[in-house]
């Protein structure tokens, strides 16, 4: 009833892990019914090791946080090692996350990924806001082009391509990411913010800003998952807010094929069972499918 | 490096009991029926309201006592909303327990010394703590220094004077016991001999009396371990919202971070640099 289809892959359900929400290996999967989840995406691997950021790396705040972890991550050649292994023979399909500084750092780790039996897609995190020169290329579609056309051509696994919401138009990004070949678009990765402690007066996070996320930013991916649904042909992963049945049926309306769970993970690692459940639940009872529903908003 | 999951349950189970223990602080029971993994001292439980909760994040409480088998006590100071809303909650009101979670203290052998020392909540650990070497024979050689800034800051201390290990109280006001520091006091201690400066000694409590106990305990050499409380987003090693610096000749020399949630929260201070 849930199962779901972007470019060669088949997914259970279409509900994903969002990267950086669900840990850099398998471990947190045992929260989930397999049969519930459409892919486990895992957290940014770069090639070189990167200690993060500075805390405090995380803050809430009304309707949801602002983290600033800074792509910490052991690097790829520790996750070829020790996380790779483990991705093997999973009960669901794992979506390796790429990032980097420049081309080269991604294409290598593609590279990499593309020669790893357990990895079944890639997801390219060009928009990360916490790491110098991670958000040029989602604000660039030139910049983003080359990227995506670099990593394109070392691999041919399924290839998702993540854009940043903190533009002025996605939708020349995301045509962009489409043109150079991308599978599907992961719309979108979490807003720049700050929280301010007006008695230090100092920002609360450590980096000063950071990447918000939660149930406050929904609206806003709402509106660009419907922007890039209309501007390009290849499946649009929901990313931004999500945190219930109906928080997806929104998204599926709005154009998306599948939806990450990220933010609302934190509060409960099994929540995309529950939101499985709940979803079966709700498209037997309105006598609906996913594809009814798909894109199907008026405008 | 880090704790396996496999334990870990996420349930939902109710409210069956709160009390109010001190200055904005109260301990609340939870009944968890199919509870099927060990939870032990030091270990700690994400909690929040299953339903409309008033944050986006659970908060981490250490296992503050386990009076029953399928009972759990946490200790719990009101200090934001999240908490607001766990320690105003009616009876019944179900709770999403996200635990065992961390590693918890070791017990150490019947005969060694334990000291434990508590700042304000920073008790919560060692009520459990406390009982269980009780269990194994090691009351007498089991001491506890537990500090707050009025007697109204030494919560639930009447369950603590109960178990009959040897109590040091003191209070900023001198309200109740030594007049100062628990810091001061435990040196105090140490100075007279009545402590052993070979004891096994495990501090928790807000991240002032942390540092201040860190570099206290290294200027004395002593055999120090520390419960952290770090700011956490998951709890169970997936946000990396909670490192905590490592040392250089400690037992986590791959990386300059260990998170709190799955490799700590107790730490020997030999592991890590604070």
């Amino acid at each position: 009833m849930l199962s779901t289809k972007i470019a060669s892959l088949d997914f259970a359900t279409p509900l994903m892990t969002g990267s950086g929400t669900f840990g850099h290996d398998p471990a947190a999967l045992r929260f989930l019914n397999p049969a519930d989840l459409g892919a486990l995406v895992l957290k940014t691997v770069t090639p070189e090791p990167r200690h993060g950021n500075p805390v405090p790396r995380m803050a809430e705040f009304e309707g949801g946080i602002v983290n600033a972890i800074g792509l910490e991550n052991k690097g790829l050649a520790y996750w070829q090692d020790t996380v790779a292994p483990t991705l093997e023979g999973l009960p669901v399909p794992v979506v390796a996350n790429a990032g980097g500084h420049c081309a080269d750092d991604f294409v290598e780790v593609v590279k990499a990924f593309q020669d790893m039996n357990g990895v079944a897609a890639i997801e390219l995190n060009l928009s990360c806001p916490n790491v110098q020169g991670g958000i040029l290329y989602s604000t660039d579609s030139i910049g983003l082009a080359k990227v995506v056309t670099a990593c394109r051509e070392v691999s041919d696994k399924p290839m998702f391509v993540k854009l940043s919401p903190n533009v002025t138009d996605i939708r020349p990004l995301a045509k962009a990411a489409a043109d150079s070949g991308a599978d599907a678009l992961t719309v979108c990765n979490t807003l720049i913010g700050m929280l301010v402690d007006w008695r230090l007066r100092q920002p609360v996070l450590a980096n000063g800003i950071g990447g918000m996320s939660g149930p406050a930013v929904k609206p806003v991916a709402m509106h660009m998952v419907s922007q890039c649904a209309a501007a390009v042909d290849i499946p649009i992963i929901a990313s931004g807010g999500a945190a219930c049945a109906d928080d997806v049926l929104e998204f599926v309306v709005a154009g998306a094929t599948a939806v990450q769970i990220g933010t609302a993970a934190f509060l409960n690692p099994a929540v995309i069972s529950q939101i499985a459940s709940d979803l079966r639940s709700i498209l037997a009872q309105e006598n609906l499918t996913l594809a009814d529903l798909r894109g199907s908003l008026k405008l | 490096m880090s704790l396996s999951l496999d334990s870990t349950q996420a349930v939902l189970a109710p409210i069956v009991a709160t009390r109010e223990v001190g200055e904005q602080t109260w301990v609340i029971d939870v009944e968890i029926e199919d509870i099927t993994s060990d939870f032990g001292p030091g270990q700690f439980a994400m909690l929040s309201l299953a339903e409309n909760s008033p944050t986006v994040i659970a908060r981490p409480f250490s296992l503050y006592e386990r009076p029953a088998p399928n009972r759990f006590t946490f200790l719990i100071q009101k200090m934001g909303k999240g908490t607001a809303a766990l320690v105003d909650a009616p009876i019944g009101t179900m709770l999403r327990c996200l635990l065992p979670l961390g590693n918890g203290f070791d017990v150490a052998a019947v005969e060694q010394d334990v000291v434990m020392v508590a700042g304000g909540v920073g008790s919560a650990p060692f009520l459990i703590y406390a009982q269980q070497r009780i269990a194994l024979g090691a009351r007498e050689n089991t001491h506890m220094f537990f500090g707050g800034r009025t007697q109204r800051h030494l919560f639930d201390h009447q369950s603590f004077d109960a178990l009959g290990i040897n109590m040091h109280y003191s209070t900023d006001d001198g309200s109740h016991g030594f007049k100062g520091n628990v810091i001061a006091c435990l040196a105090t201690e140490l100075d007279k001999k009545r402590i052993s400066k070979k004891s096994v000694i495990v501090a928790c409590g807000p991240a002032g009396l942390l540092h201040a106990f860190a570099d206290f305990a290294r200027l004395r050499n002593l055999n120090a371990y520390l419960s952290l409380e770090t700011y956490m987003g998951c709890g169970f090693g997936v946000c990396n919202a909670c490192p905590v610096p490592t040392s250089v000749d400690g037992k986590f020399t791959d990386w300059p971070y260990a998170k709190t949630c799955t490799e700590g929260p107790v730490f020997s201070l030999a592991d890590i640099s604070i």
